[in-house]
């Protein structure tokens, strides 16, 4: 048998056994991720079709799937989707500025042993591509934060009925805040983990600190970290913004309606 | 002149409302100064000083550097080709003329002549532009007319890294204030240990890579769990979680490629060899996963703490209950985290793989088997670090109440 259907056997027996119902969704909505992913992937072989837009609505699908289905429908789940999305849709333009000014797009010399074989004029958009890989491998994070922060919004002004919306919106940053230690160290571990043979690489090579910082594979590492942080410290203001307004507004609906 | 597109706002006149506007924001500057303490307003000022000498060093530091760097001074588009490959990929190609200045060394100032070939995917060439500094050889022997030639060799990029990072400091900092501090300190200190002990791993070669691992891990979980979180039982009893967590995790997994004789993991694709490709694959995982249970374990240990101090004589029983409502509703969200990060990084060998007609299958299971296990060994991680957490926190919990 395969590691991976082991390992996949494993996690789906320890989801259902831990998380019962909601484990196995969540397991499933992995698949479903997957599923967008690949299709993604498929579309983008197309050098009519556009990466950014591709990935916009990609990453739409992908927080739809991780927030409604595996929370529900209701109104933290729907802040929280539409704070995802407009973070997604802001951080990757910068993402696609700096991609292209940093020149990190492709592969790099380093990389390109093994795929000597290959053509490398397949006619897409590797900029474009590029930037969509940096996105992708953020957005966990960044609906996991809105996620976080919306659901225990809901609750303060559950138990605190008269609260301001100035001062759910601070409450709302405050979470936040406690959270964005922990969620950038989760990020931060996992690339490093995956940029391991990296570093090991660099250090057995004997590359000079110019030649490191300089090289396209350690510049394009390094922006994946950094904007993957940026996004997780930018999610946080709008989706506290985003959820008190819409908190407090249902509310004041509600009063009227009385 | 554009007092038509900024007609005045109300009964104020476009000046007037500039001036309160102004005003306004020079009193709400001015109070922000009042209330902050001299050591804030000595950090803002030493932070300011730091970024604009770091920006001023990276435009200036053409001495640093050993190999020549030009910076493109006109750039002339020679010829362009299309071009169709084997797999019918349509791309166009072209060849660059650039005239670059020297930015060190002796023949600091002189001009060099150089060729780019670039394509338009850009896969692994780029257009280069006037302004654009680039690293060159230059050529020995000198052409016809006197003129400097080189190759171009790579790009200076240390500029664009520094400006993302001020940016990511600054992001931080503004939403975070202390704890944005903090989680850069210890993203800081993560880097210089992981480096240090890859250090050591590298000069004794008879310590295992997995052995240095397992102690850097350690080191990182109390080391980040303490700046985050500071010393109380909360944090102890995350540490305790996640240091159990991982190693279960690996494990599992250890046990499982032992169980398959790692059947379907695709070591050859693995980039950056220069060792063992299995060790350094675990010690990956290790460190990989470590992030997330850390995460989940401090989750568990301070939403158990919240409840118990709300009310101190919460039964243990109530606690189980909310403590794993917690679980669930956290296990989805971070092991799409892990997911991510992983798989994607592979999506443009994917593209490449695929556009060069390799076969679906093959492409998949080659590219994307290590970092599936990756994050199936990292999601499991996540899913046991939930209970660990959980009764870790209980008992932690149970020994505080014995005392008191």
């Amino acid at each position: 048998m395969n590691v991976l259907v082991w390992l996949a056997g494993i996690l789906f027996l320890l989801m259902t056994l831990v998380g019962g119902k909601k484990g196995a969704r969540s397991f499933i909505a992995i698949f479903l991720n997957f599923a967008v992913l690949f299709l993604t992937i498929f579309i983008m072989l197309d050098p009519n079709a556009d990466p950014i837009i591709l990935t916009i609505i990609a990453s739409t699908a992908i927080s739809c799937i991780t927030l409604f289905y595996i929370n529900g429908v209701n109104i933290t789940t729907k802040t929280a989707f539409l704070s995802t999305v407009i973070t997604i849709v802001t951080l990757l333009f910068f993402i696609v500025i700096i991609t292209e000014t940093a020149m990190i797009q492709g592969f790099s010399e380093e990389e390109i042993g093994e795929l000597y074989i290959f053509s490398f004029y397949i006619g897409v958009d590797f900029v474009k591509i590029g930037a969509a890989m940096i996105i992708m491998s953020t957005i966990g994070a960044i609906t996991d934060i809105a996620i976080s922060i919306a659901s225990p919004m809901r609750e303060i002004l559950i138990h605190n009925p008269s609260i301001s919306r100035k001062e759910l919106f601070e409450s709302g940053i405050n979470i936040g805040r406690d959270i964005l230690g922990t969620n950038t160290n989760t990020l931060f571990f996992a690339f490093f983990g995956g940029y391991l043979a990296l570093l090991i690489w660099f250090k057995d090579l004997a590359y000079s600190f110019g030649e490191i910082v300089n090289s396209k594979v350690f510049s394009e590492e390094m922006i994946t970290i950094l904007c993957a942080g940026i996004g997780i410290a930018m999610i946080i203001p709008l989706t506290s913004s985003i959820t008190a307004y819409f908190l407090v507004r249902t509310r004041e609906k509600e009063e009227m309606s009385k | 002149m554009n007092d038509k597109q900024n007609q005045p706002m109300g009964s104020l006149t476009n000046t007037e409302f500039i001036r309160e506007i102004g005003g306004s924001f020079l009193k709400a500057i001015f109070r922000k100064f009042k209330n902050m303490t001299y050591i804030q307003i000595l950090s803002s000022l030493l932070l300011a000083i730091c970024f604009a000498g770091s920006v001023f060093f990276v435009h200036n530091n053409y001495s640093f550097y050993e190999r020549p760097i030009v910076e493109v001074i006109e750039t002339n588009l020679e010829d362009t080709t299309e071009i169709m490959d084997g797999n019918n990929n349509e791309d166009s190609l072209y060849t660059q003329r650039i005239i670059a200045e020297l930015k060190n060394g002796e023949e600091k100032g002189e001009i060099v002549h150089l060729m780019n070939e670039y394509s338009l995917s850009g896969a692994y060439d780029q257009e280069y532009q006037v302004g654009n500094e680039l690293f060159i050889s230059i050529d020995t022997n000198i052409g016809e007319n006197r003129e400097l030639t080189g190759t171009i060799t790579d790009v200076k990029r240390d500029k664009y890294v520094l400006i993302v990072a001020w940016i990511f400091i600054f992001t931080l900092l503004i939403v975070g204030k202390k704890q944005g501090l903090f989680s850069i300190i210890s993203l800081i200190v993560n880097v210089v240990l992981i480096s240090y002990a890859l250090d050591i791993y590298l000069h004794t070669s008879n310590i295992s890579l997995l052995w240095i691992c397992g102690i850097s891990v350690i080191l990182f979980t109390v080391i980040s769990l303490l700046l985050v979180n500071g010393f109380n039982e909360k944090t102890y009893a995350a540490i305790v979680a996640t240091l159990l967590g991982t190693f279960f995790s690996l494990l599992i997994t250890y046990l499982v490629m032992v169980i398959t004789s790692e059947q379907g993991l695709r070591y050859e694709e693995m980039g950056f060899l220069t060792r063992p490709p299995q060790v350094v694959f675990m010690a990956g995982l290790l460190i990989g996963s470590l992030g997330a249970v850390m995460d989940v374990a401090i989750t568990m240990s301070s939403s158990i703490f919240s409840l118990y101090e709300k009310n101190n004589d919460i039964p243990a029983k109530a606690l189980k209950t909310s403590g794993m409502e917690i679980g669930k509703d956290i296990m989805g969200t971070m092991t799409n985290i892990l997911f991510f990060a992983y798989v994607s990084g592979s999506i443009p060998t994917l593209i490449l793989y695929l556009k060069n007609g390799s076969p679906l299958s093959y492409t998949f299971s080659l590219n994307l088997s290590l970092e599936l296990a990756r994050a199936l060994a990292g999601g499991i991680g996540i899913v046991l670090a939930i209970p660990i957490g959980l009764y870790t926190a209980l008992f932690f919990v149970n020994r505080k109440r014995a005392r008191s």
